[in-house]
Parts: C-alpha cells; sequence; structure tokens
C-alpha cells in the first residue's frame, strides 16, 4: 500500500498521554437467570498508536466481550474506555446498557457512532460479510455508512478508489463482483478486512481473523496483518493460538476477567 | 447513503417482498374499483334523474293527480327564470302486441312529446326519432311501409360484396325518406345495430340504410301508409327489443314501426276505486332508451290529453246530483309538472331551490284564486302540491347511495387492513432473518435509527409499488369493468351486476382523480405503518447481540 492512499501514522492526530486506547477498570457482567456471570473483572489496557497487541485467553474467557467494548460495540457495566483521551462511555451511574432504536437521540450513542464509523476497523472469525452485496459492495459499505445520500455521489469516486487500492493490497482486485459465498474462507477474511480498513480507521480490532482458516490461508492473512503494521496501522487481536499472538509487539493474557502481561 | 442502498437492494433480493406488494396492490385496486363503480353509480343516477325529470318537479304524490296545471303553467310561463313547464300524468296499464299473446303490465305515462323535448333529455333516447328526425308523433297516424321506386334501378350485392343481380330501390313514404335523408346528410349512422337485410342492400349500393323495422308493401309497389289511424305510443326499449351483450338492440321483425299494440287502462273514480277498464289501440312509433332498466323494461308514453280522457281526468262539467243541471266543471288533472330553467336571468344565475320555493307558493296560492271556482277535494289535493329541484325529489334514492358508497370504501379500507399486517409480518421475518446482517451494519457504524429507517423505507417502498401497481390495475380493470361482465357472463353464464337489481344496464364507473390519488396516499401510509414495528425491532437490535446470532 502507498503512503498515498494510508496516511502514516504520524500524519494521525496525537494521541494523548501517548495512548491511543485505553481501557480502566472494565467490567462486564451477564445476568444468567437467578446467577450472574462475572466476565470481565476489571481489565486494564493501553494501546499506542502503531502497536499490535494481542489479547490471548481461553475460549470462553472473555476475548470477544473485552474486544467488543474496545470497539464500542458493547457497553461496560462499569469501568471506562478512553478514546483519543476522550470517554467513550458516559459515567457508570448514567449508562445504559441497552441501544434503543432512537439511539440518535442519546449524546453517549452518537459518540460511539461516529467512533464505529471513522476510528474503529472490525474484522471478526465468521467474516460477517452481507450475503446480498458483492465483494466491491461489501467494502464500499462502510464507505457509504458515513455519508449523506445527498453526499454520496460526490464522494463516490474516492470512496471506490479507496475500496479498489484496499482490495489490491489483500488480493482480491480480480474478484470484486463476486457474492461472498463464491470465495474462499480465507478470501472472505481478506473482504472482511478490506471493509475494516477502507474508512481508515485508527484501530483495527480483529477477534480470532484466522480462527477459521487454515494453516496456509492463516499465515498468509497473518503476513498480511504484519504488513500493515508496519505500515503503521494499530492492531488490537484476539486469538486462543499463541503462534498467532507471537506475531505481535505485545501479547496480553485475558484470565479470570483480567488482563496481564506475559 | 448505506439506507438507500440497502433498502434498494433488498427489495431486489427479498422475493418475498413481492407478496407484499401484491397484497398492497390488490387492496388498493379493489378500493378504488369499488369507489370508482359506486362514484360512477351516483354519477349516473344524479345525470340520469335529471335527463328524466327537469329542473324542478311539481308533484302531489297522489294516484288522482291535481287541477289547475295549464293555469299554473300559463302563470309561469311568464316568469323570467322558467324556459319550459310541461304537464305528466301517470298510470298503470296492460300492454298487448295484437301479432301475439305477449302481455305485459306497463307504467303509462302522458306527456305533450313537443314540451317534453324541452323540458328534459327524452328525445335523444328515441331511435327513430334519432335517424328519422320529426317523423315521431303520438298523434294519430297510420303506418308507413317500405315500398319500391321503379325508377331506380340499384344494384344488388352480396354480404361478400360480389354483385347478384339489379332491382328497384326500397324507399319509405317520402317524408321519412326525407327525413332520414336528411340524418344521412348530417353523417348519422347507426352503427351498433346488427345489420338488416334492407340495410346490407342499401349500404351495397352506397345509399340511406333504412335503419330499424318496417313493414315491407305487399304488392312491390310504391311506398304508403296502411291501415286506420291510430295514436301513437313510444314504448320503453326494453319491452319492444332485446339488448345483446354488445350493449346495442336488436328489433324484431314482428315488431315493425307502426304494429298495432293494444293498452287497457284502469280509470279511478274520484272516491279513488277502479271501475270499468277501457281499451285503447295504438301504434308503435318510437322506442325510447333513458338507461334506467327499470323505466324502460316498464314505461310506454302516449299523448297526455288521450291518456287524461281515457282515465276521465279530462275536464268535466259539474251537475248537480239533486236537480241533474250543470252548476260549473270539475278541472281536468295531471299527476307531474316538469320544469326547465333558464340558466341565468340577467346575468345572474337562477338559483332552482328558491324558484321552487316561489312555485310552490304559486301553486297554494290558485286554490285560493277566486278565478276558479273548486271543490273541496281540490283544494285538497292542490294543498299536497310540491316544487322540489332533481336533486331533492331524488334525494331519497341519492343520500343512501352516498352514504353507501361512504361505507363501502370504509368497509373495504378496513379488509385492506390485512395487506397492512401481511407487509407487517412479511418485514418482521425479514428483520429476523436479516438478524445478522443487522448487526454487521451497526458494528460499521449504522445508526439503530438508520436501520430502522431502512426498514420503514422499505415499507414505503412496498406501498408506493403496491399502490401505484394497484392504482393502474383499478383503472384498467374499470376500464374494461363491463367486457369483464360480460365475459363472466358469456364464460361461466355468471351476471354479476343484475339489471334489475341496479337499473342501469351497464355497470356505471367514475376513477376520479381525488378517489386515486387519496387511495396512493393511504396505501402508502398504510404499508409504512405496517412496517413500523418490524423497523423498531431491527433498530433495538443490540449490536453485539446481533452478530452473534446464529
Ligand atoms: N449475551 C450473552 N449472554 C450471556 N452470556 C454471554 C453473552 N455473551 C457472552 N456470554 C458469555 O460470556 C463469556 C465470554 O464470552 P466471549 O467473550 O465470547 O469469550 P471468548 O471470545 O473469549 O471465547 C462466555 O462464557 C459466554 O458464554
Ligand atoms: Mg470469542
Amino acid at each position: 500500500m502507498s503512503s498515498a492512499t494510508r496516511p502514516s501514522a504520524a500524519a494521525r492526530p496525537p494521541a494523548s498521554a501517548d495512548a491511543l486506547l485505553v481501557a480502566e477498570a472494565v467490567q462486564k457482567t451477564y445476568a444468567m437467570g437467578r446467577t450472574t456471570l462475572v466476565v470481565l473483572r476489571g481489565c486494564d489496557l493501553r494501546v499506542r498508536a502503531g502497536e499490535f497487541v494481542a489479547i490471548m485467553g481461553k475460549s470462553g474467557s472473555g476475548k470477544s466481550t473485552l474486544l467488543h467494548i474496545l470497539g464500542a460495540l458493547d457497553v461496560p457495566q462499569d469501568g471506562q474506555v478512553y478514546f483519543g483521551g476522550a470517554p467513550v462511555f458516559a459515567p457508570p451511574g448514567r449508562r445504559r446498557l441497552r441501544t434503543t432504536a432512537l439511539d440518535v437521540l442519546s449524546a453517549a450513542e452518537r459518540r460511539r457512532i461516529a467512533l464505529r464509523r471513522r476510528a474503529f476497523g472490525f474484522v471478526f472469525q465468521f467474516y460477517h460479510l452481507l450475503p446480498e452485496l458483492n465483494v466491491l459492495e461489501n467494502v464500499l459499505l462502510a464507505r457509504m455508512v458515513g455519508t449523506r445520500v445527498l453526499a454520496w455521489p460526490a464522494a463516490r469516486a474516492a470512496a471506490r478508489a479507496d475500496a479498489l487500492a484496499i482490495l489490491e493490497r489483500v488480493g482480491l482486485r480480480d474478484r470484486l463482483r463476486h457474492r461472498p459465498s463464491e470465495l474462499s474462507g480465507g478470501e472472505r477474511q481478506r473482504v472482511a478486512i478490506a471493509r475494516a480498513l477502507v474508512h481508515r480507521p485508527q484501530i483495527l480490532l480483529a477477534d480470532e481473523p484466522t480462527g477459521n482458516l487454515d494453516a496456509e490461508n492463516g499465515a498468509a492473512l497473518l503476513a498480511l496483518l504484519k504488513g500493515l503494521h508496519a505500515d503503521g496501522q494499530t492492531i488490537v487481536l484476539v486469538t486462543h493460538d499463541p503462534g498467532v499472538a507471537a506475531q505481535a509487539d505485545r501479547v496480553l493474557l485475558l484470565e479470570g476477567g483480567r488482563l496481564r502481561t506475559v | 447513503m448505506y439506507k438507500l442502498f440497502l433498502t434498494l437492494r433488498y427489495l431486489r433480493k427479498r422475493r418475498i417482498a413481492y407478496f407484499a406488494i401484491a397484497a398492497v396492490m390488490l387492496c388498493s385496486a379493489m378500493v378504488l374499483i369499488v369507489m370508482s363503480v359506486m362514484g360512477g353509480f351516483l354519477d349516473l343516477l344524479k345525470t340520469k334523474a335529471r335527463g328524466l325529470l327537469g329542473d324542478i318537479i311539481i308533484d302531489n304524490r297522489s294516484y288522482s293527480g291535481f287541477p289547475l296545471y295549464d293555469e299554473f303553467i300559463a302563470d309561469i310561463s311568464a316568469w323570467p327564470e322558467i324556459e319550459k313547464a310541461t304537464p305528466v300524468l301517470y298510470s298503470y296499464g296492460l300492454l298487448r302486441f295484437s301479432e301475439t299473446t305477449q302481455t305485459q303490465t306497463v307504467r303509462v305515462v302522458g306527456i305533450r312529446l313537443a314540451d317534453v323535448y324541452v323540458v328534459n333529455a327524452f328525445k335523444s333516447g328515441l331511435y327513430y326519432e334519432t335517424y328519422y328526425p320529426g317523423t315521431t308523433s303520438l298523434a294519430p297516424q297510420a303506418q308507413p311501409r317500405v315500398g319500391f321506386d321503379v325508377q331506380q334501378t340499384i344494384e344488388i350485392r352480396d354480404e361478400r360484396g360480389t354483385r347478384v343481380g339489379t332491382g328497384p330501390r326500397p324507399v319509405l313514404p317520402p317524408e321519412y325518406q326525407a327525413a332520414l335523408e336528411r340524418s344521412w346528410a348530417a353523417g348519422l349512422r347507426d352503427t351498433l345495430t346488427p345489420p338488416t337485410e334492407l340495410t346490407a342492400i342499401l349500404r351495397g349500393a352506397g345509399l340511406p340504410e333504412i335503419v330499424g323495422v318496417y313493414d315491407l308493401v305487399d304488392d312491390h309497389g310504391p311506398p304508403r301508409f296502411t291501415g286506420n289511424e291510430l295514436p301513437g305510443l313510444i314504448i320503453g326499449r326494453d319491452i319492444i327489443a332485446e339488448r345483446l351483450p354488445t350493449a346495442a338492440y336488436k328489433r324484431f321483425w314482428a315488431y315493425p314501426r307502426g304494429c298495432v299494440v293494444a293498452l287497457t287502462l284502469l280509470p279511478l273514480s274520484a272516491t279513488g276505486t277502479a271501475d270499468i277498464p277501457v281499451k285503447q289501440p295504438f301504434r308503435y312509433v318510437d322506442d325510447s332508451r333513458t338507461g334506467i332498466y327499470e323505466i324502460d323494461s316498464q314505461h310506454v308514453y302516449c299523448d297526455f290529453e288521450l291518456l287524461q280522457k281515457l282515465l276521465q281526468m279530462h275536464a268535466t262539467e259539474r251537475v248537480d246530483p239533486e236537480t241533474g243541471r250543470t252548476i260549473g266543471t270539475v278541472p281536468g288533472r295531471a299527476s307531474q309538472i316538469q320544469v326547465k330553467l333558464r340558466p341565468q336571468v340577467a346575468g345572474r344565475p337562477v338559483r332552482p331551490e328558491a324558484v321552487a320555493q316561489r312555485l310552490s307558493e304559486h301553486y297554494h296560492a290558485l286554490a285560493a284564486d277566486p278565478r276558479f271556482d273548486l271543490g273541496f277535494d281540490d283544494r285538497l289535493l292542490i294543498d299536497r302540491v310540491e316544487a322540489l329541484t332533481w336533486e331533492e325529489s331524488q334525494r331519497h334514492i341519492i343520500a343512501p347511495v352516498e352514504n353507501e358508497r361512504r361505507l363501502v370504501t370504509i368497509l373495504f379500507g378496513i379488509i385492506s387492513l390485512v395487506a397492512v399486517v401481511l407487509v407487517l409480518c412479511i418485514l418482521y421475518m425479514i428483520v429476523l432473518q436479516k438478524t445478522r446482517d443487522i448487526g454487521i451494519v451497526k458494528s460499521i457504524g449504522g445508526s439503530s435509527t438508520g436501520v430502522a429507517a431502512i426498514f420503514v423505507t422499505y415499507g414505503a417502498a412496498v406501498g408506493l409499488v403496491g399502490a401505484l401497481s394497484g392504482a393502474a390495475l383499478g383503472i384498467v380493470f374499470v376500464h374494461h369493468i363491463n367486457e369483464i361482465q360480460d365475459f363472466l357472463t358469456w364464460a361461466f353464464g355468471w351476471r354479476v351486476w343484475s339489471r334489475e337489481v341496479y337499473s342501469f344496464d351497464a355497470i356505471p364507473s367514475t376513477v376520479r382523480v381525488e378517489d386515486t390519488v387519496a387511495v396512493i396516499v393511504a396505501a402508502i401510509l398504510a404499508a409504512t405503518l405496517g412496517s413500523l414495528l418490524a423497523a423498531w425491532r431491527a433498530g433495538a437490535m443490540q449490536p453485539v447481540e446481533a452478530l452473534r446470532h446464529e
């Protein structure tokens, strides 16, 4: 990827206290009938810009839950996440755990929507592509989300150029018109990465991206992630595979609802 | 942008949406058809009522009628608002065709033909008067027969146009032939009625076609009148002719113009009891079609003065029962006076209600007028006389139909809620199927409101497409409603529209722009409303839960 299409880390706004994403004492519990399942007991995390952080943990340890909270998709009962120094959630006392259909009326929700649109890019274990859309449309959708209908005709050309560049990078430039069902698992995951990057997010959040891939495809994907990191992309990756985690700058272990360094 | 994009994509990719569209389409078409047919029925009812009755109807709703009609008409004819007024007499009778034993009860209407031509639309419904202008008369007359003009030889061709020979030209008696040639020159053609042998021959020779049914002279001689002179009778078209599915009428050779029919009447005495029946032969001079089946299958029209005399409602001498001497006159009576108004007087429009009010008052004043020495009974009859505008006089028919139209529209609107429920179910189903996609859209920054908007737009789009195609379907259906009915009758012997029940012989319909727009708007709103629940459900989905959805 050329520096013309992707801004370098230095071009991004400086993060306050040099940490781009900070989690402080994040707690998440699920009510299971009479008992409550405590998944996160108090997680602390600091991710600097340009870092490649891996979070390891057994299946069911709460990795996905933590990543969803970091990516503003889920709301913790307690604790706070700061992005670029600004809190992502309302103070615990005034925090609503569930979104409503009229989420645009809430300032906190609006902020999280803006973060998802611009700051974060998500990659999931199960790809999560829209089956009705072809490869290019799946990628472009992430740009449409932040653009008004009337602004789209003007923004379309740039969005398309970015989408094509990123698809080139992930090696799917010649598969634009294919449906997700016509692609292999590895290809689907690369489309998902393209979608997660097309809006140039400050952090790429990847939830077991290699979990469903064979060794060869997994390695290729990992190589892709490393390449992105080398270009300055901040990455937070969740995995239960030590081999995958070993590629990161820093590995954290999620155990008993807490994060610790290995 | 993603909302519009996904809405359009889901519309194209989710086949199940077509069912919702079809439901909306059928419901809007249904409501529009109902509104149009009922509205057309109403419009027709109004125009027909007016065409039959004139602008104002003066009546006392008594079989005995009321006196002083001519004196009244003479008075009001001087009013600037009045164009023409004419008395009408109604009675019942038995009609018998002389050639057959066929007998039928009819409503006998006594009219002054020349006046009625002015007052209402009667003339335009006459058949022979249209093609032979000026020949229809209620006065005594003989039967006109088609004869031959030996001076003129014409070529006779068969239906394929091949010449088969020559012969003398068939013609009507001079005044009838002249009338025919006048209307022919004016471009009048009877294209509906199936051709007869006579019209086919004349058409082949390029001569004016003698339409209708006439008897032929017996001896190949010149045209002439035969038989004794009898008063004319105009007969309702559905009595004398057969209606074809093409809306044309077929007249029978057994009933040529001028054939003899007999009418038996029951005069009522002053006390209201029927005395001795009287029988009067007539000649069938024309047939009339108002378009209202009840009238066209029951009414016959004869001369007012003649009917009055037959019913013994004409002016007679009043005899003192004790002395046996004449002490005055019993005035003649009429059942109704029909009035045609001028549209405006001195540049100002005439208000029928106001004129009707003044006409009533004037009539009541006649009862006390010293000019006429009226008996007690006659005064009573005049007291009950009332002048009504055609709308008021038909209110008892029109108002219920108006109510019915509103009611049926509401009922069908309620039935259309089925479509709303269907839209709701289908959209809800799509939302459930698309749970994971909703999670994905939210994870890349779609707001809940935006996701909800996708489904509201979806519902509105279903409504829009359904309503527009439904309106188109409804309009096409209404446009061809009589063909569809004729087809059903032909294919299954199944007649939906009964002429006997609904008065009119064709299904009326008027597609109004405002009705169409209202139906379209209502359908779009209803479909949008139906989508709200599903949209709310989609919007309220938690992104993480949606993503974890299997
Ligand atoms: N919506 C939920 N309701 C109840 N329990 C949940 C829910 N989501 C996750 N969990 C539970 O939280 C725990 C952590 O889940 P997850 O974050 O997916 O773990 P991991 O990604 O590390 O495998 C699991 O035990 C899971 O069953
Ligand atoms: Mg997980």
